[in-house]
């Protein structure tokens, strides 16, 4: 902090009035964009980094402020986290849940969202919206009562049913503003070189939407990985994801810390590996939808 | 062309669905008629029932099927599936405090008075008072309690034994230590306890009754602005503010007061008995080798800890299953099974196990006495005996935190007490 106070008042009077349109390349300037950028990243890798840190002690250490840094790193953790509690099974079960899902909805919300977007369906984007605007909680007991009644509860179909009814609206709404960003005038002249209507969507205007389609389908499957709400009523034993495998590590009488920093760095990791080869979709593709009004 | 892409979709649609459909395990088909499906907490208690499952299944013949939840999970599924009338959940572990007398006014529990007195060798007589109470809701059983607690004094021998202080007997003993410990150890907290508004209204529970008080009169009005209501308050409070950890927490529940207890950072704890194994544990306490137990201090009315069953089994009441849902209960909460689940560290509620030296025999000594003690002269319940328990709770508790953060306790109690009037008439209507 004394740095950018220092060089703040140093800098001050070599910045006279007209050059402060160009304030980039001022020294001020660099000192404070490191100083925040530093600040904002510890703020939010801090939990992250105790996460991990935590995951390799055991449970005394873990409340000890003494070893918050230096401590004898255990690997009973993973082990208890993937052998014992076997989480292959779960991480399997929510990576299919959040692929099925996401792929499905994007092969019905995609043309959808075409449609919408093209031929202005006003209505219909107000009725998607809809469903994007309900909270998922107050469905939950309706929904229970209709799928245990038609005996698929605890199957996969109605977990992917389920996160379909959230991802879907996304995936229409992210793709609807792509769209309308895409200029109409490719899709006419390539009607006029002879392509269908159809045809010109799938060969002009699909392939100008891949970034757009990759954010939408990373984030539909970033939700679906960490959704616990509908897991928890609508996945059986068999079923269980991996956000609602991460309470076994509560329980009544007693936490088991170590093991529950192992298993949410083991859901953590997968997430972040996938969004961090991606990102650079995620971030065209939402401000493509963003600059459109 | 435009035929052909169409048809292309399709395929692709219907591939990827069927794929879904392939992959779908089929949950729904568990209603073969020799499957019991239980649905239990995590709990040391669940896991030794979850190793003897194949003896219950060989001897039956029945196939159980289990789902195991953290606890506040499990309320939630429990809210949602029941609400909503399901037959998928034959046996239920629940909290017969915190949710019971709701759960059986909804309609939730089935009746087990008839079946709990039909058997004399598993001998229904053999339960404690206090947990059969709690179990029993206006005349009918509803629920056969597993688990049972009482508050107990977690206590640091070690730092006792230095300050050359006899364990407390009495609550004015357990401040007048506190304070003497405190003052020698700068580091050291004479007294710890949970602070959060909801979570400490149990362990405040045995201070109110020991001071002669209650939440609710014998009236059912509120009582928590009665005088003794008041001093229990302030005592509890006042304890913690005093002798308590430096800038101490108002958001503590077990897990964080146990840390600071089992970090070796506290000389006295009031607590649940069923969390012993946390601190004497050596792979969670720092202090394992040397704490020590005994029964709450008594209050002006004596000691009173409650005597409370944590957890029972109940039978959901639209199960088309309810006699296989009946034998897995008659099996689980058998005197064998007590016993083994006892030795294991779960205390239970039967008062057989509890006379059979074999069932204190894995208990520290000196807490196995504090139990003993504690059965005999507890109160049956831990918090408002009303429906909606967590919100009453928040009422109660307010005080607790009023009286911990130095401000008035009087006063606050008085307007716990207002409040908790007007959320008792509501619950009436």
């Amino acid at each position: 902090m004394t740095v950018l106070t220092q060089s703040q008042t140093s800098a001050a009077p070599q910045a006279p009035a007209p050059r402060r349109r160009k304030p980039l390349g001022t020294r001020a300037y660099k000192v404070f964009r490191v100083v925040a950028l530093v600040a904002v990243v510890l703020f939010l890798i801090a939990p992250l980094f105790w996460m991990l840190l935590a995951s390799f002690k055991t449970n005394v250490d873990i409340y000890d402020t003494a070893k918050s840094f230096i401590f004898t790193p255990t690997g009973e953790n993973y082990a208890n986290v993937l052998q014992r509690n076997n989480y292959f099974i779960f991480i399997f079960n929510s990576f299919w849940v959040a692929f099925v899902s996401t792929a499905l909805s994007l092969v019905l919300g995609v043309p959808a969202a075409y449609a919408m977007s093209r031929f202005t369906m006003g209505r219909s984007a107000l009725v998607v919206l809809m469903a994007r605007v309900i909270p998922g909680v107050s469905l939950l007991v309706p929904w229970y009562y209709v799928f245990s009644n038609l005996k698929m509860v605890g199957g996969f179909e109605v977990l992917i049913l389920s996160h379909m009814f959230v991802a879907l609206p996304l995936i229409v709404y992210i793709m609807m503003s792509y769209f309308d960003s895409l200029p109409l005038e490719l899709e006419e002249s390539a009607q006029v070189d002879g392509l269908t209507p159809i045809g010109a969507f799938r060969r002009i205007t699909l392939p100008l939407s891949v970034s757009g389609i990759a954010t939408a389908g990373i984030l539909s499957f970033i939700f679906s990985w960490n959704n616990f709400m509908f897991a928890l009523v609508l996945s059986g034993s068999k079923t269980k994801t991996l956000p609602v495998a991460i309470f076994d590590f509560v329980s009544y009488a007693s936490i088991d810390w170590g093991g529950l920093m192992a298993a949410a760095t083991v859901v953590t990791i997968p997430i972040m590996i996938i969004a961090l080869f991606t990102q650079k979709y995620i971030v065209s593709g939402l401000t493509a939808g963003a600059t459109k009004g | 062309m435009k035929r052909r892409s169409i048809v292309k979709y399709a395929a692709v649609a219907a591939a990827l669905s069927l794929g879904l459909t392939a992959c779908g395990s089929g949950g729904g088909d568990a209603k073969a008629a020799g499957t019991v499906r239980v649905t239990l907490a995590n709990h040391v208690w669940t896991e030794g029932i979850k190793a003897a499952i194949p003896e219950f299944e060989k001897a039956t013949g029945l196939k159980v099927e289990l789902t195991q939840l953290g606890e506040d999970q499990l309320s939630d599924q429990y809210n949602v599936k029941l609400n909503a009338g399901s037959d998928e959940i034959d046996v239920m572990m629940y909290r017969p405090l915190q949710e019971g007398k709701a759960f059986a006014k909804n309609g939730y529990l089935a009746d087990l008075t008839s079946k709990v007195s039909a058997d004399a060798n598993w001998d229904w007589k053999d339960y404690q008072e206090g947990p059969v109470k709690a179990s029993t809701v206006d005349g009918k059983v509803v629920g056969v309690p597993i688990i049972t607690e009482r508050e107990v004094l977690y206590y640091r021998k070690d730092l006792l034994q230095a300050a050359g202080v006899q364990v407390p007997k009495t609550m004015d003993e357990l401040e007048a230590a506190a304070k003497k410990i405190a003052a020698a150890n700068p580091d050291t907290a004479g007294f710890v306890a949970r602070t959060a508004k909801s979570a400490a209204v149990t362990q405040f529970s045995s201070f109110l009754y020991s001071f002669g008080g209650d939440f609710t009169d014998a009236d059912g009005k509120s009582a928590v602005g009665s005088d003794a209501a008041k001093k229990a308050y302030s005592f509890y409070g006042g304890l913690i503010k005093n002798y308590g950890p430096k800038n101490v927490s108002t958001d503590m529940s077990w897990p964080e007061a146990m840390a600071i207890f089992t970090q070796g950072k506290a000389a006295f704890y009031t607590e649940a008995d069923s969390l012993y194994k946390n601190a004497t544990d050596p792979a969670k306490s720092k202090v394992a080798d040397k704490v020590g137990f005994a029964a709450l201090p008594a209050g002006p009315a004596g000691s009173k800890p409650y005597n409370i069953p944590s957890w029972g089994l109940a039978v959901n009441n639209a199960s088309g299953n309810q006699d296989n849902a009946w034998k897995f209960i008659q099996w689980a909460t058998s005197k064998d099974r007590t016993l083994a689940a006892q030795k294991a560290g779960v205390p239970g509620p039967r008062a057989s196990v509890w006379a059979d030296p074999a069932g204190t025999s894995t208990y520290p000594k000196d807490l196995a006495e504090a139990i003993a003690t504690s059965a005999k002269n507890g109160v049956g319940h831990d918090r408002p005996q009303v429906i909606t328990v967590g919100k009453a709770r928040e009422i109660v508790g307010e005080p607790i935190v009023a009286s911990i953060t130095g401000a008035d306790a009087s006063s606050a109690a008085d307007s716990a007490n207002e409040a908790f009037q007007k959320f008792l008439d509501s619950e009436k209507k």
